[in-house]
C-alpha cells in the first residue's frame, strides 16, 4: 500500500509543479464558462432579442410563433414590421424573423417561406434560421393534410389546418402544465456552461495526466519500476489513484468556484459526489484506454483531443441537445458526456436527488467499466 | 552471488539467449561485453526480473528469481541504459522516489537521498530539477537511483553512453570505489577500455552466447598473438599470405580489406623483419605499417571477426 501511495503522491506532485496545469485546471475552464454562460446566460434575452413579424397572421404563422416563443435560448417578441425595422436600426433587437404571406404554400413549393434579417455580425444566425426552419417543418405535415382536406371537403386548408391542430394544441397545453407542476426546468446560462466545461477541461486534464503512462513507458521509468519489488497492480493502481484524485480536486474547485463567483447552484451534495465520482472513473478510464492504444504521447494528444472536443459537441456540452437533429439526439446517447449533462442537469436545474440520477450513474459506471477494461487489458508495460 | 546456469531465451521463434552459464562471486566485479543485439540486455532484464528466463536457472544469493522474483530484486540495483528519470522533479525527489520504491520510508529515503547525492557528486545541485542537469550529471542521478537501497549487487547497463570524458571518468571511479568497499558489480559495455578499468573478470557474449569468459590475464592467454603486425599494402597476391602464415612465430593472418593485413605474432620483432623480408622478396609493396599490442577488442575480433562497437 505504501508503494501505491508513494507512486500516487509523486504523481500528484509532479502534475501540480507544472504550471501549465494549473491554468487548463481551473484557469480555462473559469474563462470558458464565464464566456460561454454571458452567451446561452441570466442576460441572453438582452443578448438574444429576435423580432417577430407575422405578415401571414393565420392559424399556422401563430402555431409557428408559439413554437418558436417557447425557446430557451432566444427571446422572440411579436412586432410590426415597422416596429421591428426601428428596433433592428438602433440595436434593441439582433434580428428580424418575418413569416411571410402564403407561408404554408411557398413551403410545399420548396420556395423560401421565412426571412431573417439579422444584425451584423450576429453569431447565432445559422442557430435562428435552423430553429425557425425546424418550427415550420415540424408543422408541415399538418398543412400538407390541411390542404388535400379542403381539397376534398371543399373547405379552406386554413379551416382544417385549425380542426386538425386543435386538438395538438390542447395536448400541448396539459403537457405544458404538467411540467410546471412537476418543477422541471431546462439547465441553462452559467449553470450551463459551468458543468459542461467542467466536464470537457476534467477530461482534457484527465487526457493529458494519462499522458503520462505513455511517457514513462518511452523514458524507460516503467522497465524500471518493474526491476524494483513493485507488481504492476501497484503501479498501475498508483498511477489511477493519482488521476482519480487530480480530477477530483479540479472538480471541487471548480464546482466551488463556479457558485462563488457565478452563483452556481450544484443541487444535491451527495449525489453530486457520487454523479462526479461516477463521471471521474468513466474519464480516467477513457484516458487510460487511449493511452493503451496509442505509441506515442503526441499521438495520445491528437486522437485524445478529437475524440474528446467530437463526443463534448455531441453530448451536449457546447450547446443544450435539445437544438440538434432527432438522428443526433440518438447517436449522443453513445457519449458519456450525454449522461453526465442529464445528471447535473437533473441535479442543478430540478433540484434533483441520488434517486434522478441512477439512470446517469449506471450508464457512467457502464462507459467505466468498459473504458477500464480496454485500457488495462491493453496496456504495454516495456 | 549470481549464477546463472545454462540460461536460454526465445522470443516466439527467434532464440537471443543459446544457452549461457557463469557464475559472480561476491564483490566482484565482473564485465560483460559484446557488441549491439549481443543480448547483453536480455540477459540483464532476466537476472533483474524484468522478464522470464524460457529455460535454465539463475540465481541471485541462492535464490531463484523465478519463484522469489521480489526477494531477489530488492537484493540488486538496476542501472538502465535510458537515463530513466523524472526530468521535471528535483534530484533529491527522484532518489527519494526510486527509495521508495525498494521499501524505504519518508525519512529514511530522504537521508539516504542525501548520502547517495555525495556519493555522486551532486549534492549542492540536489534541490535542482533534473532537467536542468548535463547529460554527465543525469547519468549520476541515474546511478545514484540504483545505490538508494544499498543494493548487494549493481547491474549497470552501458551506464557512460553519450557523455563527456570528464563524467565518464568520474563515473568510472565512483564505481571503482563502490566496488573496492565490498559492492558486486556486473558492467555490460562495448566501451572494451571501460571493462578493462573495472572489472577484474569478463565474459564476452555475441549473438546469445558466451564466447569466452575468465580473468583478464586468462583472455589475453588466450590471445592468438600477443602482436598484431597491420600491413597496408600495393597488391596482395594469395601466395604471399600463404608463405606469411607459415613464417615462425606468426599465429594468424587476417585480411581486413582487399589491401590491409593482420599479422598476429606470437612476439618479438625478428618475425616483423620476417615479414617485411618475404614481402620484399615476392615483389609486395608496403605502403604502411604499424604495430598493436593485442587486447580484449583484438581477442573479440578473433572470435567473432567483428568489431565489438559494429
Amino acid at each position: 500500500m505504501k508503494k501505491i501511495l508513494s507512486i500516487c503522491l509523486f504523481e500528484i506532485k509532479r502534475t501540480f509543479k507544472k504550471k501549465s496545469s494549473i491554468v487548463l485546471m481551473l484557469g480555462m475552464p473559469l474563462l470558458f464558462t464565464f464566456l460561454f454562460g454571458s452567451i446561452f446566460g441570466k442576460n441572453a434575452d438582452i443578448a438574444f432579442r429576435i423580432a417577430l413579424v407575422d405578415e401571414e397572421q393565420t392559424a399556422y404563422s401563430k402555431d409557428i410563433i408559439q413554437k418558436l416563443m417557447h425557446d430557451e435560448m432566444i427571446s422572440y417578441e411579436l412586432f410590426n414590421a415597422l416596429e421591428a425595422e426601428k428596433l433592428l436600426a438602433s440595436n434593441e433587437v439582433q434580428g428580424i424573423v418575418t413569416l411571410e404571406k402564403g407561408i404554408a404554400n411557398k413551403l410545399r413549393n420548396e420556395e423560401p417561406a421565412a426571412t431573417f434579417q439579422p444584425s451584423l455580425g450576429i453569431a447565432t444566425a445559422p442557430l435562428i434560421k435552423q430553429q425557425v426552419n425546424q418550427a415550420m417543418q415540424s408543422l408541415d405535415i399538418y398543412v400538407a393534410a390541411a390542404q388535400v382536406g379542403g381539397f376534398y371537403f371543399n373547405e379552406s386548408w386554413e379551416s382544417v389546418y385549425e380542426r386538425l391542430t386543435g386538438n395538438e394544441r390542447q395536448i400541448q397545453a396539459w403537457t405544458e402544465q404538467r411540467i410546471n407542476a412537476s418543477d422541471g426546468h431546462p439547465l441553462m446560462g452559467i449553470s450551463y456552461s459551468s458543468a459542461g466545461f467542467s466536464i470537457m477541461f476534467v477530461m482534457i486534464m484527465m487526457l493529458s495526466m494519462t499522458g503520462t503512462l505513455i511517457e514513462a513507458r518511452q523514458a524507460g521509468i516503467w522497465s524500471r519500476l518493474f526491476t524494483t519489488p513493485v507488481t504492476r497492480f501497484q503501479v498501475l493502481l498508483g498511477y489511477f489513484l493519482s488521476f482519480f484524485i487530480v480530477g477530483g480536486i479540479q472538480f471541487f474547485l471548480l464546482i466551488l468556484l463556479s457558485s462563488t463567483l457565478f452563483d452556481v447552484n450544484w443541487g444535491s451534495p451527495v449525489a453530486l459526489l457520487l454523479l462526479v465520482t461516477a463521471l471521474l472513473l468513466c474519464v480516467v478510464g477513457l484516458g487510460m484506454s487511449i493511452a493503451s492504444l496509442v505509441k506515442t504521447v503526441e499521438q495520445q494528444n491528437a486522437i485524445g483531443t478529437l475524440v474528446i472536443i467530437s463526443t463534448c459537441m455531441l453530448g451536449g456540452v457546447y450547446w443544450p441537445i435539445s437544438i440538434v437533429p432527432d438522428v443526433m439526439q440518438k447517436i449522443a446517447n453513445f457519449v458519456p458526456q450525454t449522461w453526465a449533462m442529464e445528471g447535473f442537469t437533473s441535479l442543478i436545474a430540478d433540484s434533483g436527488t441520488v434517486g434522478d440520477i441512477l439512470v446517469p450513474l449506471i450508464v457512467l459506471l457502464g462507459f467505466a467499466v468498459i473504458f477500464l477494461s480496454i485500457g488495462l487489458s491493453r496496456m504495454n508495460y516495456t | 552471488m549470481l549464477t546463472l546456469s545454462d540460461v536460454k531465451k526465445s522470443f516466439g521463434a527467434h532464440e537471443v539467449i543459446k544457452g549461457i552459464s557463469f557464475q559472480v562471486e561476491k564483490g566482484e566485479s565482473f564485465g560483460l561485453l559484446g557488441p549491439n543485439g549481443a543480448g547483453k540486455s536480455t540477459l540483464i532484464s532476466m537476472i533483474c526480473g524484468l522478464i522470464p528466463n524460457g529455460e535454465g536457472e539463475i540465481r541471485v544469493n541462492g535464490k531463484l528469481v523465478s519463484k522469489h522474483r521480489k526477494e531477489t530484486q530488492q537484493m540488486i540495483g538496476v542501472v538502465p541504459q535510458d537515463i530513466a528519470l523524472y526530468p521535471t522533479m528535483s534530484a533529491l525527489d527522484n532518489l527519494m522516489f526510486w527509495g521508495k520504491m525498494y521499501g524505504l520510508s519518508g525519512k529514511k529515503a530522504k537521508d539516504r537521498a542525501k548520502e547517495v547525492l555525495e556519493i555522486v557528486g551532486l549534492t549542492e545541485r540536489g534541490k535542482d530539477r533534473v532537467e536542468t542537469f548535463s547529460g554527465g550529471m543525469k547519468r549520476r542521478i541515474n546511478i545514484g537511483a540504483a545505490l538508494m537501497h544499498e543494493p548487494q549487487l549493481l547491474i549497470m547497463d552501458e551506464p557512460t553512453v553519450g557523455i563527456d570524458p570528464q563524467s565518464r571518468s568520474h563515473i568510472l571511479e565512483t564505481v571503482k570505489s563502490l566496488n573496492e568497499q565490498g559492492l558486486t558489480v556486473i558492467y555490460t559495455s562495448h566501451y572494451m577500455e571501460e571493462v578493462e578499468f573495472l572489472c577484474k573478470r569478463i565474459a564476452i557474449i555475441d549473438e546469445g552466447k558466451l564466447l569466452i569468459s575468465g580473468t583478464k590475464k586468462d583472455l589475453n592467454n588466450r590471445l592468438a598473438g600477443g602482436i598484431v603486425l597491420k600491413l597496408t599494402v600495393g597488391s596482395l597476391h594469395p601466395s604471399f599470405i600463404e608463405q606469411v602464415k607459415k613464417l615462425n612465430g606468426v599465429e594468424k593472418v587476417i585480411v581486413q580489406q582487399a589491401e590491409e593485413i593482420d599479422v598476429h605474432l606470437q612476439s618479438k620483432m625478428e618475425s616483423v623483419a620476417d615479414v617485411i623480408l618475404l614481402a620484399s622478396q615476392s615483389g609486395v609493396v608496403i605502403h604502411n605499417m604499424h604495430l598493436k599490442e593485442a587486447n580484449l577488442e583484438t581477442l573479440f575480433l578473433q572470435l567473432t571477426g567483428r568489431s565489438l562497437r559494429e
